[in-house]
């Protein structure tokens, strides 16, 4: 009787284990944002632990397996995942969720894209063909790519649409009213120009009201030339630029200099949730970054 | 009259207003600014989620607000943008195509005949690759690349193009499987399948110029298989016609090939995340030919005698421990790589003198061991290690060290500046050399490293 309840047992969990859709994001708050809309229906898994560059995420074998069962592959889009997931993808040999296939969920569909270069060329550095693929530090194009996870779960598991929406409404009343508090927040940097070591924030400054000064790197994926941190910081002590903003993937060295030389704040701000700690989700690193940014530029 | 009504009318309203002032509470006036702040803070959120859904194009999406029709209409907007992007695109259905170029410039103290290179001693300029690739889609099922090179003749300075790769593989296959058939880099090892653009340092290291002949070319048939369990586990295997690209023996079949006459490899290969930071890679490699015909020709001996290879066994330990952080590894990193090849071939010797021919079994151990430390985004340097016996002749050693430092511009531009000591032993016949290698490789165009380059 007791093998023949631990083996009822086996199969229950075995059953339900199996009723998860197992997804695998590339970076963090797409992680994020399937937890909330799947909650208990999925089993997410992010390549990315949060500390990476987007663009630079280790090719490690252990992410094959996990690849190789999965049902959904959600990734940010516009090239962002370049230098990494392609390779992946070939050594997953699961065909569920290669590019075209149903599993393959490009977050971006949906997102007019900025900075589209006029020519693919790499004088231009490390150039995004399709634009810059950083839209996801724009909480209202954030939530195009909820509504494209939300899509994809529900065609993959529709028996679970009800939970689906709910959730996905529930976090997105959750998300409308964080995003109107950050705007009131930020309303006292309207206008404040930076720069930053790569080009993160496009979407963001356009969202905020910020102005984009510049970028450390020379060109993208281009580290600075000594005649670029001069034309830099001249540039800035003559607009006046009071931010530098130093993501934690690049070394402190090069801005602090920059800042200080510039006579601006320094500051150290996270591109996705784990990206310092104190920000496991999305909207905690979204709250992280307004804090920050008001406190060093407001004060 | 009229002055005097003005004044009175003055007064009069200087001292109601006055009156109003007294009578107004401070708290009451704090409330109403308050709430006159909170609605053109409404008026102006308001305003911006119009202009929010104006600039993006995107419907705010909460449930029950999006219509198919507006759906539609996103949707059509969004196609007219990828649309506009595809004019830009002509060659879309065309491969993409990259190309590389590599420049070595060279001094050797030894000559030609001293170091067994086929490069000249003394002051070399070697164009060692202009390799164009293309690589595409064939149809939902595969896809097809091709690698050609051209380099230049160390006697002529004539470039001859060869087709260094041109191989169908699998995109679909079930079970985890995955089929490659044409001219391909068997997959062999450490470094064998890499061209040498992508090896982390100037040359290939001996023991695999010596056992495998340079990059493991064959034309032949390989299947891969990634093993369905949680732990990464790769099995390859394979069957073609030669083994080797560079060394001077494409096998020669005879007038007829038995299928014994083929060259079957394969390799187990996994890893393991010691921490987030840490990982090591290991495997194991075998390649077998059972019956050569005259792999090479005769291959003379420095005593004289002849040896001609009858069957090729070799085998192979490789390992590699890595420190990649996760957070800053585009700018620091180090690798720690060997590769442990026992070569067993088994040949028919014309002793000198000319006496009867007999079969001998040569097990010749060859290894090399390299240190890569990044330490900047366009720096790096390492120490590579080569020790090999002579495949023919396992007392005669080769021993190699080399520093060297490279410096990226940029992923596209590298210069890599290398220092080779070589020492070899008696019994090889050759003498020791030291070697200072500027090398200078690029990319234009389309270029991935994929799965095997990471």
């Amino acid at each position: 009787m007791k093998l023949f309840r631990l083996l009822l047992m086996m199969i229950t969990v075995a059953a339900t284990a199996q009723a998860k859709v197992h997804v695998v994001t590339t970076l963090t708050d797409l992680a994020d944002f399937t937890r909330e809309i799947g909650g208990e229906l999925v089993e997410v898994r992010s390549l990315a632990t949060g500390v990476e560059d987007t663009h630079g995420v280790p090719m490690k074998p252990s992410f094959v397996p996990v690849m190789n069962r999965a049902d959904l592959l959600i990734l940010v889009g516009f090239d962002c995942e370049h230098a990494f997931l392609p390779a992946l993808l070939e050594a997953s040999k699961n065909p569920r969720i290669q590019n075209g296939k149903a599993g393959y969920v490009d977050c971006s569909k949906g997102v007019a894209p900025v900075d589209v270069p006029k020519s693919t060329d790499h004088s231009e550095g490390d150039v995004h063909p399709y634009g810059n693929p950083h839209y996801m530090l724009d909480p209202v194009l954030a939530k195009t790519a909820i509504q494209n996870i939300y899509q994809a779960l529900v065609t993959i598991a529709p028996e679970h649409q009800a939970e689906f929406t709910r959730n996905r409404d529930a976090y997105l009343a959750k998300l409308d009213a964080k995003i109107a508090g950050w705007q009131i927040a930020l309303q006292l940097l309207k206008g404040a120009k930076f720069v930053s070591y790569h080009e993160h924030w496009p979407y963001f400054a356009e969202r905020f009201g910020l102005k984009y000064f510049g970028t450390i790197e020379l060109k993208p994926g281009i580290d600075p030339t000594a005649r670029h941190v001069e034309e830099l910081i001249a540039g800035m002590k003559a607009e006046h630029v009071p931010l530098v903003v130093r993501e934690p993937q690049f070394p402190e060295k090069v801005p602090a200099l920059i800042a200080k030389q510039a006579g601006a704040q320094l500051v150290k701000l996270p591109i996705m949730p784990g990206g310092v700690p104190g920000t496991d989700t999305y909207i905690e690193m979204m709250d992280y970054i307004v804090r920050t940014l008001v406190a060093t530029v407001g004060k | 009259m009229n002055r005097r009504i003005c004044l009175i009318v003055m007064v009069a309203t200087f001292a109601i207003t006055l009156r109003g002032w007294a009578e107004i509470d401070p708290l009451d006036a704090l409330k109403q600014q308050l709430q006159q702040l909170q609605q053109q803070m409404q008026l102006l959120q308001q305003k911006v989620q119009e202009l929010e859904a104006a600039k993006t194009n995107v419907v705010p999406v909460t449930a029950g607000t999006v219509s198919p029709a507006q759906l539609k209409e996103v949707d059509e907007k969004i196609d007219k943008v990828v649309e506009a992007q595809k004019k830009t695109l002509m060659s879309e259905f065309n491969p993409a195509i990259g190309l590389v170029g590599e420049t070595l410039f060279s001094y050797r103290s030894g000559n030609q005949i001293a170091t067994g290179s086929s490069r000249p001693g003394g002051f070399d300029v070697f164009q060692r690759s202009v390799e164009l690739n293309a690589v595409a889609a064939v149809d939902p099922f595969a896809k097809a690349y091709v690698v050609a090179n051209a380099s230049a003749d160390a006697a002529t300075g004539v470039a001859t193009l060869g087709i260094e790769e041109a191989a169908l593989q699998t995109t679909s296959l079930p079970w985890n499987l995955e089929l490659k058939a044409g001219r391909f880099f068997g997959e062999f090892g450490r470094l064998a399948y890499i061209h040498d653009h992508e090896l982390p340092f100037v040359n290939r290291p001996v023991a695999l110029d010596q056992y495998i002949g340079g990059e493991s070319r064959s034309d032949g048939l390989q299947v891969n298989w990634l093993v369905p369990v949680e732990h990464y586990i790769s099995f390859t295997a394979g069957v073609g016609d030669q083994f080797g690209a560079d060394s001077p023996n494409p096998n020669n079949p005879g007038s007829f090939r038995s299928f014994d006459g083929f060259n079957f490899w394969s390799r187990l290969s996994t890893d393991f995340d010691l921490k987030p930071d840490w990982q090591t890679e290991m495997g194991i490699s075998g390649l077998w030919n059972p019956h050569t015909v005259d792999r090479g020709g005769a291959i003379v001996q420095p005593d004289g005698s002849t040896f001609t290879e009858r069957e090729r066994r070799l085998g192979g330990v490789d390992f590699a421990l890595k420190y990649v952080p996760l957070r800053d590894n585009q700018f620091r990193s180090v690798t720690w790589g060997t590769e442990v090849l026992f070569s067993d071939n088994r040949y028919l010797e014309n002793p000198v003198g000319g006496g009867p021919a007999f079969d001998r079994t040569v097990g010749a151990l060859g290894l090399y061991s390299y240190l890569n430390w990044k330490f900047h985004r366009q720096w790096s340097a390492g120490f590579l290690f080569d020790y090999v016996e002579n495949a023919q002749d396992e007392h005669a050693l080769t021993y190699a060290y080399s520093p060297y430092i490279t410096w990226a511009l940029s992923h596209w531009n590298q210069l890599r500046l290398q220092y080779t000591h070589t020492d070899h032993n008696a019994e090889s016949g050759l003498k020791p050399d030291d070697a200072v290698y500027l090398q200078w490789a690029w990319i234009i165009g389309a270029h991935a490293h994929g799965w095997q380059q990471r």
